[in-house]
């Protein structure tokens, strides 16, 4: 991808991050090209979403679309969602099925595996067109846990390197064993930097979310560190929230017996979120639409071994307690865009709560309730963009 | 052809709830639900794949009271407030049952956004369920099906 020089003024001091990268328009352009462009991998669907043959999903890596297709030959693939005669947008719905690939512009056609099947006029194309040059674009892609991953880079680490550190907590997240069912998404827009979106951390959980104190809904015992890689990963026992608050105190019941009740996030370096707390399961696909605003498509699972009531409960809580609208996350969404409206006023941020003055080396695990973690993550951007210290 | 009575209540109970919404008063939108009713606010695009989950789903009266209580007292102070207007237009009306309809009613809402401008929130349809019992009307079941898949921002209050 082109890029063009960019230069950020970075403080020394190693826990203070410069504002004006939640802003500028030219940062945000390298960022789509050093980083969403580059050596990063992308969750971008689990297969439950596309269960069947001839299954599709589109979605987007930084601002390209792209399409990940389940094959007749049950591989999932990820190719861009643009022919490669015109450009032309291929499927335009989110989910959807086909047992071949139509451009209507032209007509050419493509099989589930990317292959050009065939072009009206082939016979008055250049002598040079070979149809083995102009199939569909595709990324290179990986799969764990029923959650496939591409990268646009072809300097990205192995799928494998890339997950180091991650993977205990995924499969677990995933529900164990990865055979999920699909319930449902909710999708929304915050007015907020991508970076922003991705910098909650353990700090803020009891003192930003009333429904904690409310629900006299004590914290237990838990891990959180970010990898080397920059992933975030969380792991905690979740206490039972005490009931009176509530008039409808099934809402934060646990239910799910088949694992005990933990919360565990692992938040992917450079955006999505997979989330299991309660007896939500939770991957939150997300990518930036500008500097300003950042699209997050919350998608929900059940296990397919659920009885009907335990799938009921899920369908409850994923509707009512973790999403855009939800009682113990609501004001995730209204801190995020007042962080990046206050950001505005220039300077820097600081982390502070676990930072003892010296920079930090990945792996690397703080208390619960600390956000130092995060200076892992923004040392592993301030290195991808090539910005120097002062 | 529905008497031009319940017609005018049916019209006045979808008006008391659309004001109580844009007065940002969950009290009064929580007295339009009769006891066993139930309220949904879900997307197009979950409504038409059979996929449950809902943006609110408050399928009992305890779920519609913890709705007000999230507004009114958990989030109240942290969230950008917005202001609403609640567009509404009735396309069908049927008798279900002794003193019961069901209707249809598209809706729009717009909503002020941060720079203090106005857009639209979102549309969609409402399916409706209610009694109509002399002058006694409330909503049996409430399911706002929006066409917006994506919201430009995050809902706080019902729609």
């Amino acid at each position: 991808m082109p890029d063009t020089e960019v230069s950020v003024r970075w403080p020394a001091r190693y826990n203070t991050i410069p504002k004006d990268v939640f802003h500028r328009r030219d940062v945000y352009e390298a960022e789509l090209s050093r980083i969403f462009y580059g050596p990063e991998w992308h969750p971008l669907a689990h297969v439950s979403e596309i269960p069947d043959k001839g299954d599709f999903k589109t979605l987007q890596i930084g601002e390209a679309p792209v399409l990940v297709v389940h094959g007749d030959d049950d591989k999932l693939r990820v190719f861009y969602n643009s022919c490669p005669h015109r450009g032309t947008q291929l499927q335009i719905c989110a989910r959807g099925h086909a047992k071949e690939i139509e451009c209507p512009y032209h007509r050419w056609l493509f099989n589930l595996k990317g292959d050009l099947v065939g072009a009206p006029g082939l016979n008055e194309f250049s002598a040079s067109f070979k149809k083995e040059d102009f199939g569909l674009r595709e990324l290179r892609s990986g799969e764990f846990a029923g959650l496939v991953f591409a990268t646009c880079s072809d300097q990205a680490p192995d799928l494998d390197e890339f997950l180091k550190g991650t993977k205990d907590y995924l499969t677990k997240a995933l529900g164990g064993d990865g055979r999920l069912k699909l319930i449902g998404y909710q999708k929304t827009i915050y007015g907020t930097n991508w970076k922003e979106y991705g910098d909650n951390e353990g700090y803020h959980p009891p003192l930003l979310h009333r429904a904690f104190r409310l629900l006299k809904w004590q914290g237990g015992q838990g891990s959180n560190g970010v990898t080397e890689h920059g992933h975030k990963v969380m792991e905690a026992e979740v206490q039972r929230p005490q009931p009176g608050f509530l008039d409808d105190h099934s809402l934060v019941e646990f239910r799910d017996t088949s694992t005990p009740p933990r919360s565990i996030i692992v938040s992917f370096w450079p955006m999505t979120t997979i989330v299991k707390h309660m007896d939500v399961i939770n991957v939150r696909y997300a990518f930036p639409l500008s500097p300003d605003d950042t699209e997050v498509h919350y998608a929900y699972f059940a296990h397919q071994d659920d009885s009907p009531e335990l799938l009921q409960h899920r369908v409850r809580q994923a509707s009512n307690l973790l999403g855009p609208s939800g009682f113990i996350s609501l004001e995730d969404g209204a801190v995020f865009s007042r962080v990046h409206a206050g950001s505005r006023s220039l300077g820097t941020v600081a982390f502070q709560k676990g930072y003892a003055d010296k920079p930090l080396q990945a792996p690397c695990f703080v208390a619960q309730n600390d956000e130092a973690s995060n200076l892992i993550r923004w040392e592993h951007y301030r290195k991808s963009m090539g910005f120097a210290r002062d | 052809m529905i008497d031009p009575i319940v017609l005018a209540r049916v019209d006045a109970l979808q008006m008391k709830y659309l004001s109580a919404l844009d007065r940002r008063d969950l009290a009064s939108w929580l007295d339009c639900f009769a006891a066993e009713a139930g309220y949904v606010c879900i997307t197009r695009e979950n409504h038409d794949a059979g996929l449950p989950v809902a943006l609110m789903m408050d399928d009992t009266r305890a779920r519609l009271k913890d709705r007000v209580k999230f507004v009114n007292e958990v989030w109240s102070g942290t969230f950008e407030d917005y202001a609403t207007r609640h567009f509404v237009q009735r396309l069908d009306c049927k008798e279900s049952g002794k003193d019961r309809y069901d209707v249809l009613t598209n809706f729009m809402v717009s909503y002020t956004n941060r720079r203090g401008g106005s857009e639209i929130l979102v549309t969609g349809v409402y399916e409706d369920s209610m009694r109509i019992a002399g002058a006694n009307a409330h909503f049996i079941s409430k399911r706002a099906i929006l066409d917006t898949v994506t919201t430009p921002r995050y809902l706080v209050y019902p729609v």
